[in-house]
This record gives structure tokens, sequence and C-alpha cells, in this order.
């Protein structure tokens, strides 16, 4: 088999004395959409931060197309094709929704694919072409998370992290979401996502990691995941269940 | 009537001086959120680089920008580098403010230990030259500043709108993290913007030795005084920064006209003070553009 596009072993992140992963370990095979899903505070975005290059893990690995990352700082990951869409968005609400797009394609290789990108993002967002002068901070909380997607596009990624896609969103607006990020993901672009509505995550993902408390519990596919009993009583509503 | 335009005027061209220590303020509390306490000093730092240009070598003081602007930038740079990167970073701001305190004081000191204590001023031939109509005089000299003034304040606004650097500094002012999650060195951006920041004072200084005489413990006051124009302007708008500054010195100078000159310094604060209770936006900061999702 291939290697995996990203590959963690055994990865250990702190926040001082308080371990926020311990001995993580997934892969992300290229061209899938991988979820991870867990109650709050269960390290999913902490992990997405060190992938990301904004936290450093104090023990493990973090392989990108088998290349060891180590300390490469976010800068040099963006180039490489990691990039991570924040939880809450983090836009330039007071730039316009173009100026967002060209920060996005700010380093130089994704500045050449510029106006490449720009068409993809407008097919894949018809509304941000029409509101493309407008202010990030004036756009709707669904457009807001079609820009948030739509920059990270900009930067010509090969795995786009999104951390909490649906939050604060309407049930049709989380599904249009997920149906672009389905989009994205058959053009090609790698995904792994944090998603606190696990339902439509496994519904839409290859593969799937469940998380509790820093650690790694379970995985499998997404039907796979549909069908536990454990999963379904401790995230879906049902009752009992071990995890 | 016609001595009220005239205070004005004179005010406006006073307050030029403030608001392009003002924008450079604002520029750097932008990004950096440090209020860069020295940036007084640092302008009569560049005053008396601009002193010795015209006294040592017999430069012109506007052909001084040439070299003052570019030389104020690089140092922008080192100072950046050598005292302000690892302090920008931490989350405690104190920290940068306290060292831009202390180095206030280090620039204060060598300046004396350089040129002494002794009041500075250019002896610049055209320094009597006029433009007057109407029962009004102003000179060139306070003209050129308000242009040199206004003209930065437009490269400044240029740099931020139309490039892609600049639009990067808009970006980390709004949000440092996200700007390094678009793969940008945000110190890099915040080292530029204090750069422009420290050009700007550059200008400034040149502005300052071409009209004002001044020693080397001048320049406190004058970034108390940009701080105020600076609250009237807005943060993070440059062109408000400006406008802070011309509407400060009208006000100190209709003070020093009609009330008493012992009553400046106390209606400077007694705005600065009202501003901040009352307006704590600026009289051009629009209280919320941002809707909140």
């Amino acid at each position: 088999m291939a290697n995996p596009l990203l590959e963690v072993k055994g990865l250990t992140v702190s926040y001082g004395d308080v371990r926020a992963l311990e001995d993580v370990s997934l892969e992300v095979e290229e061209g899938s959409i991988v979820a991870l899903v867990g109650s709050n505070g269960a390290g999913k975005s902490t992990l997405l931060k060190a992938i990301a290059g904004l936290l450093h893990p104090s023990r493990g690995h973090m392989l990108f197309n088998a290349e060891e990352l180590g300390r490469l700082s976010t800068k040099h990951r963006v180039d490489r094709g990691i990039v991570l869409v924040p939880e809450g968005r983090r836009l330039f609400q007071t730039l316009t929704v173009l100026e967002n797009l060209r920060l996005g394609a700010y380093l130089p290789r994704a500045r050449a694919n510029f106006d490449e990108s720009l068409e993809r993002v407008f097919g894949l967002f018809p509304v941000l072409k029409e509101r493309a002068n407008g202010k990030a901070g004036l756009l709707s909380g669904g457009e807001q998370q079609m820009l948030a997607i739509a920059r990270a596009v900009m930067a010509h990624p090969k795995l786009v992290m999104i951390d909490e896609a649906s939050l604060g969103l309407s049930p049709i607006l989380t599904r249009t979401i997920f149906e672009l990020i389905v989009a994205l993901n058959q053009q090609g672009t790698t995904v792994l996502m944090v998603e606190q509505n696990i339902h439509m995550a496994l519904n839409i993902c290859n593969r799937a990691y469940v998380m509790k408390t820093g650690n790694i519990v379970l995985s499998g596919t997404g039907e796979e995941l549909l069908a536990n009993v454990d999963v379904r009583k401790a995230y879906m509503g049902e009752r009992g269940g071990k995890l | 009537m016609t001595s009220f335009i005239q205070v004005v005027i004179n005010g406006i061209m006073l307050g030029s001086m403030y608001g392009i220590a003002a924008a450079g303020l604002s520029l750097i509390f932008g990004t950096m959120r440090v209020i860069y306490l020295a940036q007084g000093t640092t302008i009569v730092f560049f005053a008396f680089v601009t002193y010795w240009l015209f006294v040592k070598a017999g430069i012109d003081p506007y052909l001084c920008l040439l070299i003052v602007v570019p030389l104020a930038f690089l140092v922008g740079l080192f100072l950046f580098y050598t005292f302000f990167r690892k302090a920008a970073a931490l989350e405690d701001k104190n920290v940068s403010l306290l060292i831009a305190v202390g180095l206030m004081y280090l620039i204060e000191n060598a300046m004396l230990k350089v040129w002494s204590a002794n009041p500075r001023g250019l002896d610049i031939p055209y320094a009597d030259a006029t433009i007057a109509g109407w029962g009004l005089r102003v000179a060139w000299v306070r003209v050129a500043l308000l242009g040199l003034a206004v003209l930065s304040a437009f490269v400044v606004y240029l740099f931020l709108k139309r490039t892609r650097l600049g639009t990067a500094v808009r970006a980390a002012a709004e949000d440092m993290e996200a700007t390094t999650l678009q793969g940008i060195n945000s110190t890099w951006v915040c080292a530029i913007s204090f750069a422009v920041g420290i050009g700007l004072a550059g200008v400034a200084g040149v502005g300052m030795a071409t009209v004002y005489s001044f020693d080397y413990q001048f320049g406190f006051t004058f970034a108390i005084k940009a701080l105020i124009a600076l609250s009237l302007g807005g943060i993070g708008n440059v062109f408000g920064a400006l406008a802070g500054g011309l509407i400060l010195g009208v006000i100190e100078n209709l003070t020093a006209y009609y009330i008493s000159i012992s009553w400046i310094e106390a209606a400077s604060y007694g705005v600065f003070i009202l501003v901040l209770i009352f307006l704590p936006q600026g009289l051009f900061g629009r209280r919320e553009i941002v809707k909140k999702v």
C-alpha cells in the first residue's frame, strides 16, 4: 500500500503541565475524507493545530508525503500543502472577500496558481463571487464558513483541515457546507475534519477517529462507526455505552 | 475673524506634526498592540540627524528626507529585531511597553551625550519666506510640513490598501494567528509595520527640524501629544490619526490665543480624557462595523 498523505505517530502535546494529547496516531490517505470526532476537550483542535505547526509536540512524529514535519513553521507547512481552517473561521472581517482570498494565496507557489484557484473557488462558492468586494464581516454565517474554506483552497493545498465547519450553522446550512466539502474532496483535495455533528461527519467520511481526553479510543470507516453501539450511545443520543 | 482663521491655520500646521507621529503610533499599535512611547524621542533623534546633515554636510533639510526616511526604516527594523521581536510575541504587552520606556530614556541620554542639552534649530535660508493673502500669513516651511504629513499619510494608505504586504499588515492587525495560518511570516509583518512607523518618525523628525527648535527632552511630551491625536482619530486609520493631530493642533492654538498659553497642556489632556470617556473609538471610528455572527 502507498504511504498515507499524512501520518501521525505517537504524538504527545502538552500545555504547560496539562497533557492535551497523549500518544496519538492516525493516518490520512490521499484523496480521502477523515473525520475526527469526540466530545469537547478531547484534543481534536489541539491535534489539528499541532499538524498546522501552531503547537509543537513534546513527543512523536508527523509525516507528510513520508517527510518528517519536525519543527517546520506554519509557513513551510502551508507551502507543502497543509492548510488549517480554524475553529470560528477567523476571517479578516474588515477586509474584503477578495482580499481574504488573496491572503490565502500569499505564498509564491499559491500565487502562481491564483487565477486557477480563484476560478475553482468561485465555481464551488458562487456567492463569494457576487460578494467579492464586500467586507468579509458582513457575510452571513454560512457564507463566512464558505469563505474560510475558500481561503484555504486558495493556498493550493493537498490537505485541508477543517475545525468545526458546522459550528453555529443551521442544519440546512450545515448540509450545504458538508456537500461543498464533499465536492472539494472530489476535486482531489484530501480533507481532515473535526466535527461535532458526528452523524453527518460519519456519513461523508471514508475513515473516522474517535477521541476522548487526549487519546484516540476508536477508529474505523464511517459506516463501521455509524453502526457501532458505543458510538451511537455516546454521541448520538442513545442511552448507555462505554465511551 | 481674520485672527481666528490665522489661529486655526497655525493650529493645523502645528497639528500636522502630531498627525505624522500619531500615524506611526497607530501602525505600530495596530499590529503589535504596543504603545511605542519612545516615538517622540525617536522623532527628536531624527531631527538631530537632520540637524547634523544640515550643519555638517550642508544638505537641504528637504533633501535630507531621502536619507533620513530610509535610515529611519532600517533603524526601525533594527529596533524591532533587537528589542521587540520576542516581547511582541508575548501575551503580556506590558513587557513591550516597558522596553519602549527604557528605550526612550536610553535614546534621550545618548542624545544628551552626543548633542548636549542645548536646544538646536536649523538656520534655513528660506525660513522666513511666507505665503500671504487676505490678511493671513503662513511660513512656507509650515505649509511644507502639512504637505509632508498629508503625503506620508497617503503613501502609507496606499501601502496598506494596494500592496500584498500592506494587506498582510491589516490582516495581522486583526488576527495574528489567522495571518500565520495563511503561510504568512507574521514576525516579518510586525517588523515591517514597526519599520514603517519609525519611517514616519523620520519624516516627522525632518519636519520638526525645519520648523521647531528642539532638545533631547522634547520627545516625551511629543509622544503624549501623538497619543492624544491617536485617541481623537481612532486606531487603525492613518487619515484618522492625521486628522486627530490636526484637530489637536487647532485646539492647542485656539486655547493659547483665546484663553492663555499656560492652558495649552490642560486643554490637550482635558480633551484626551473626555474623548477616552465618551468616544473611546475616536471621533471617526465607527462603534461596530462588523456584524456579529
